[in-house]
């Protein structure tokens, strides 16, 4: 290099600036082919982001007019709102004679207490206390009050703030309104019509705030539950601000429909206004690797925080909605069914369990909903042949270890007991036997679940190259059910294992 | 590719194969990545019956390609003994 002149200098610098500029370019068309290649792979990959803050769903899943299961008769009513945690105690002293459900708790006590000291697999006291940890945010949902206030919670409307409610199309609205519930958890979300068939016509007492709710102590026992508080009413004198309200009503309330402005919440009933035509149906994923390790207290932990997520994602959606100027009611299981609001709005399709299963998760979803005056573009019911795929699989019914669920080849409208909201063509289980079971093994079971050959983990292809041709070639469903056998899928891991995994495999969404 | 002693050149050469073979072989490799992904996959997902039987296919799969690969070349390259590139005008050869 020092024998070079300047201007050979000067050449051989502009040789490599070429040279260097050629490289650069084929290293770009290299890395732009490369990205353009893995993306076109990302896209055949489930669960790679569409970079949307909407769920991109896959072709397969059709979009219909009316849902597959959506055959009503006459008996179609509104269900009273006593589901089997209600009935059981009941049933079981009507079945087993007086004070057999005392005796049965007692039993289950003592039992889970020797588990515990015997260190038994998947009821430890960790194991145990994941479970009541996972559970703390939904043990404090009571429908109308708290969390799942009717009125406005918290934050501030438009008129606080000086300004107009939000405007715009239905089409947005429901976009905008979506992507605030993915942000604050939802996996699935769709926006069906108000149907006042769906929603119960009772809460229960048991669902009512008591004396050992956060609200103790804020006012009397006979003490008019609040609804909203208008501007200046507060005695605190904030701006929109909830009052504290509890109440210790001694029946079940009325659930009614009104044509009043503001939702409200009195000591003899619940009101819903008329106006209230939206209804937000969310999907929350539960924790597939927790529930894998079902019937144990280990496994309860997915469906304690798959509860405690919703009651988040419902209660900071109401609030989030308030804020644009409309009316929210948060709900979780309270209120009404929240699975044939989550078949109108195309979150998924009824199954041989009696509950919704999800083209992406499978039946391991706690479902959740937000009623509203919020206009809003309503969405479809969706087929993806789970019907027919549930008329030949039978693998939940063959898992359960109560039999409680149906074997039958088809629907019927066929009810089991009372725990059952009679009217449409299902696959009606027993949830008596369900419950029962809950007793003798100490957990909120899950193995019908888990045991699902649409809970899958959104890793391998396979199973969303399964789900698509299950989808459109129904006669493929019986080698789909063997294989699904042969691989192990829905069978019982280790609860012990979970607690050293090094896996990040768990919640999806 | 081949070098001719004393020559500073060498001699690549590219054998046509039918197109079948080429079919063959992009579904072997199709498949070959399918299945390793799958057993990957239900390694993190943590079916390990999955993934045993999964890795068992891949592995089988694996040597069934390399092994046919073997057999389809060799019998390629005896043919190939009889035949010079001048005589086999499937046979392209490049300088360089």
């Amino acid at each position: 290099m020092a024998d070079y002149t300047a201007a050979e200098r000067t050449i051989d610098l502009e040789d490599r600036r070429k040279q260097a500029g050629r490289r650069t370019f084929l290293k770009a068309g290299g890395f732009v082919a490369a990205s353009g290649a893995l993306g076109s792979l990302g896209a055949l990959v489930p669960g790679v982001s569409t970079g949307s803050n909407q769920r991109k769903r896959a072709r397969w899943i059709k979009v219909v007019d009316r849902p597959t299961l959506g055959e009503t008769n006459a008996d179609y009513k509104r269900f009273s709102g006593f589901d089997m945690f209600a009935l059981y105690r009941p049933l079981k002293n009507e079945r087993d004679g007086a004070g057999s459900f005392e005796a049965e708790q007692a039993s289950k006590a003592k039992r889970l207490a020797e588990w515990t000291n015997e260190k038994k697999p998947g009821f430890s006291l960790p194991d145990r206390h994941l479970s009541e940890g996972a559970f703390t945010v939904m043990h404090s949902a009571k429908p109308g009050v708290g969390l799942l206030s009717w009125t406005r919670a918290s934050g501030h409307t438009p008129e606080d703030s000086g300004t107009q409610r939000y405007t715009a199309s239905p089409e947005e609205m429901a976009n905008t309104v979506k992507a605030a519930a993915r942000l604050y958890g939802a996996g699935l979300v769709g926006i069906a019509p108000m149907n006042e068939a769906y929603v119960n016509l009772q809460v229960p007492h048991r669902e009512q705030p008591h004396k050992d709710q956060p609200e103790k102590g804020a006012l009397q026992k006979d003490q008019h539950l609040t609804a909203r508080q208008h501007d200046g009413e507060h005695p605190s004198g904030e701006h929109g601000k909830e009052q504290p309200q509890t109440v210790q009503p001694p029946q079940d309330m009325n659930i009614v429909f009104e044509d009043t402005d503001v939702p409200a919440v009195t000591d003899t009933k619940f009101v819903i206004p008329r106006k209230m035509k939206w209804v937000v149906a969310i999907a929350i994923p539960m924790d597939l690797d927790l529930l894998s390790r079902a019937p144990t207290a280990l496994g309860d932990a997915a469906s304690a925080l798959g509860y405690s997520h919703s009651a988040f994602v419902v209660s900071s959606l109401a609030v989030f909605i308030r804020g644009l100027g409309y009316e929210a009611i948060p709900s979780v299981n309270d209120t009404a069914q929240s699975i044939p609001f989550a078949i109108d709005a195309g979150i998924g399709e009824l199954s041989r369990l009696n509950k919704l299963v999800t083209p992406e998760f499978g039946p391991a979803v706690r479902l959740c909903k937000v009623f509203t005056d919020l206009p809003m573009a309503y969405d479809k019911p969706i087929n993806f042949g789970l019907v027919e795929f549930c008329k030949t699989c039978k693998k939940c019914a063959e898992a359960c270890p109560s039999r409680a669920l149906s074997f039958d080849d088809e629907p019927s409208f066929k009810t089991k007991g009372p725990w059952n909201n009679a009217g449409h063509k299902a696959w009606y289980e027993d949830s008596y036997k369900c419950y029962q079971y809950w007793q003798k093994s100490g957990s909120a079971c899950g193995v019908c679940l888990a045991s699902c050959p649409y809970t899958k983990g959104d890793q391998a292809w396979i199973h969303e190259a399964v789900k698509a041709t299950a989808s459109i070639a129904p006669a493929a469903d019986g080698v789909f059910r063997i294989v699904d056998n042969a691989f192990g899928y829905g069978k019982q891991h280790d609860p012990e294992q979970w607690w050293t995994k090094d896996s990040q495999f768990g919640r999806r969404g | 590719m081949t070098m001719t002693n004393g020559a500073d050149y060498f001699i690549i050469t590219i054998r046509r194969r039918p197109v079948w073979f080429w079919a063959l072989a992009g579904l072997w490799l199709l498949l070959e990545i399918l299945t390793l992904q799958t057993a990957l996959a239900s390694v993190q997902e943590g079916e390990a019956r999955a993934a045993t039987i999964s890795w068992i296919a891949a592995v089988v799969l694996a040597v069934v390609g390399v092994l046919a690969w073997l057999r389809l070349g060799r019998s390629q390259k005896l043919g190939e003994s009889s035949e010079r590139p001048d005589d086999n005008p499937s046979l392209v050869e490049h300088q360089g």
